[in-house]
């Protein structure tokens, strides 16, 4: 994004304090809704968002798979995951839409250290503001989808924005328009969770009794709602189990830098106090010190 | 001493190390504050460029220093210089900074009754045992500020296990030079008078180093030991 969108009501700002939410609306929360058991692999989506974003195309890597690249990049936001995991003796052909995942706490706002660089708008979208940005790299210690993505010519990092241009003025993501399958919806958060539920009951009567919808409260859900086949091992698509801010971030975060700045104000004080009541040692001569 | 024709000026030119002058015990060489200064013009530089990345508290600094943009550029470039700097005066002063039997117990009870200004050891060399802790504690912080702060410049290049302990241990590093500097500053000036034209010109009296450094004021002095 060139700014956070106008218009756009921001309910929590990196490295600020209360009082940089814009407004006291409160918005719906948003969500894509992604069912990777219908997913075909086609990359229409990886397509749309480069072409949306006006992102320069990236080098390509061949794996011996189906992927584009390993992994996401600081201009390729969108990127189908493919996994082949041995189950029994069948194998199943996993594809997953990795991106932003959008967490309502989210650990790369937690861990930025510039006012403004990281918003999450009150529809749930989190976005990199590039004008604050200072491309230290914290956001990417702090997600634990390991996302963001540092840009080396801009110097700035870049992830998925949810298309919060679209979202704002009422447009679905460029991702979803461009899916050809169903895979991907977006909406309501609220609706998407009741769509997913309903699909995921249909996987359970049709043979995959352990399908379930990722939404991981570790980080306090997703405004990307994703269905598993094999929702018991979200590590086969490569989500973490039980992501979750890491626990580094936030004892940094709420402990250390308030008990550094204690100790930190509290030498300054002591030294004013034994100054007043000890006082400052001086030379008992007649000769005074220059 | 060197005695000087009636009238005629002293020579300007840099009084020896450990040696009487005008009056005046020369406690520090020109090289010495030269070396010292750079060291504390690159720490406050870091410090300044640091702290607002630190806590957004700190702002007004990184205004200062231009913003915050130009504060993550040009903080590990000040750090290094800052480096540089202290393994330079490492090397120039650590045959001075040795910790003798006699300055054992400095880190807890002797730091205790020093901070009481009751009274001196009078024998208490060039450097006392808290300057020694300090001199050490000043090398081992700044060595673990490159290291993990190398890890933090070039942060998407290392794993996430070293990019998380270097956050907390950067910051721990950068908490207790905090507070040993302003420690630092203040024996050095308010809490001492007499103290900063060591580091300013070069000299202090002879009251001061007989009360702060007895052994060193007699070493240089050739005096007897009083009482």
């Amino acid at each position: 994004m060139a700014t956070t969108q106008q218009g756009m009501e921001i309910r929590q700002s990196s490295a600020s304090l209360r009082g940089t939410a814009t407004g006291a609306r409160k918005l719906p929360v948003v969500a894509k809704y992604i069912d990777t058991t219908i997913c075909i692999g086609c990359k229409a989506c990886e397509v749309a968002c480069a072409e949306w974003n006006d992102l320069p195309p990236v080098q390509t890597e061949q794996r011996g798979s189906y992927q584009t690249m390993p992994t996401l990049h600081a201009q390729y936001w969108n990127l189908i995951k493919f996994n082949e995991i041995e189950i029994g003796d069948s194998l199943a052909w996993l594809m997953r839409k990795d991106q932003c995942m959008h967490c309502a706490d989210p650990g790369c706002l937690r861990a930025c250290p510039a006012p403004g660089a990281i918003v999450q708008y009150e529809n749930g979208i989190v976005d990199v503001n590039p004008d604050a940005c200072i491309g230290c790299g914290l956001c990417e210690t702090g997600c634990p989808f390991d996302v963001p993505r540092y840009h080396a010519r801009t110097g700035k990092m870049a992830k998925c924005t949810l298309c919060v241009d679209r979202a704002s003025v009422g447009l679905e993501p460029a991702c979803i328009k461009a899916c050809p399958t169903g895979t991907l919806h977006f909406g309501n958060k609220n609706a998407m969770l009741e769509m997913a539920e309903h699909r995921v009951d249909q996987l359970h009567k049709n043979g995959f009794p352990a399908a379930a919808v990722y939404d991981p409260p570790g980080v306090g859900g997703t405004s990307v709602v994703t269905i598993l086949a094999y929702g018991d091992h979200p590590e086969w698509y490569g989500l973490p189990k039980d992501p979750s801010v890491p626990a580094s971030v936030r004892f940094w975060k709420r402990v250390l830098k308030p008990v550094g700045l204690i100790a930190m104000a509290g030498a300054v004080v002591a030294a004013v106090g034994h100054y007043l009541t000890v006082g400052p040692k001086e030379p008992k001569d007649q000769e005074r010190p220059s | 001493m060197t005695d000087f024709a009636a009238g005629a000026a002293p020579p300007r030119t840099a009084p020896q190390e450990n040696t009487v002058w005008n009056g005046k015990l020369v406690r520090h060489s020109a090289a010495s504050r030269v070396i010292h200064w750079t060291v504390a013009l690159f720490f406050f530089l870091a410090l300044f460029t640091g702290m607002p990345i630190w806590s957004p508290i700190f702002s007004w600094m990184g205004n200062l220093m231009g913003g915050l943009h130009v504060c993550r550029w040009l903080h590990p470039w000040v750090a290094c210089a800052f480096f540089v700097a202290t393994i330079v005066m490492w090397t120039h002063w650590h045959a001075d900074m040795k910790m003798t039997e006699a300055d054992r117990g400095w880190f807890g009870p002797k730091l205790i009754e020093y901070l009481k200004f009751s009274g001196e050891d009078p024998n208490v060399g060039k450097y006392n045992g808290g300057q020694k802790l300090f001199f050490w504690f000043a090398l081992l912080d700044a060595i673990l500020l490159l290291l993990t702060g190398i890890v933090l410049w070039f942060s998407t290049s290392f794993g996430a296990g070293l990019r998380e302990a270097s956050i907390l241990l950067h910051d721990v590093a950068f908490i207790l030079f905090g507070v040993a500097i302003v420690a630092h500053i203040y024996l050095g000036t308010a809490a001492e008078p007499g103290t900063f034209t060591a580091m300013s010109r070069g000299t202090v009296s002879k009251a001061w180093a007989r009360l702060h450094h007895g052994k060193w004021y007699r070493e240089v002095t050739g005096e007897e030991k009083r009482r």
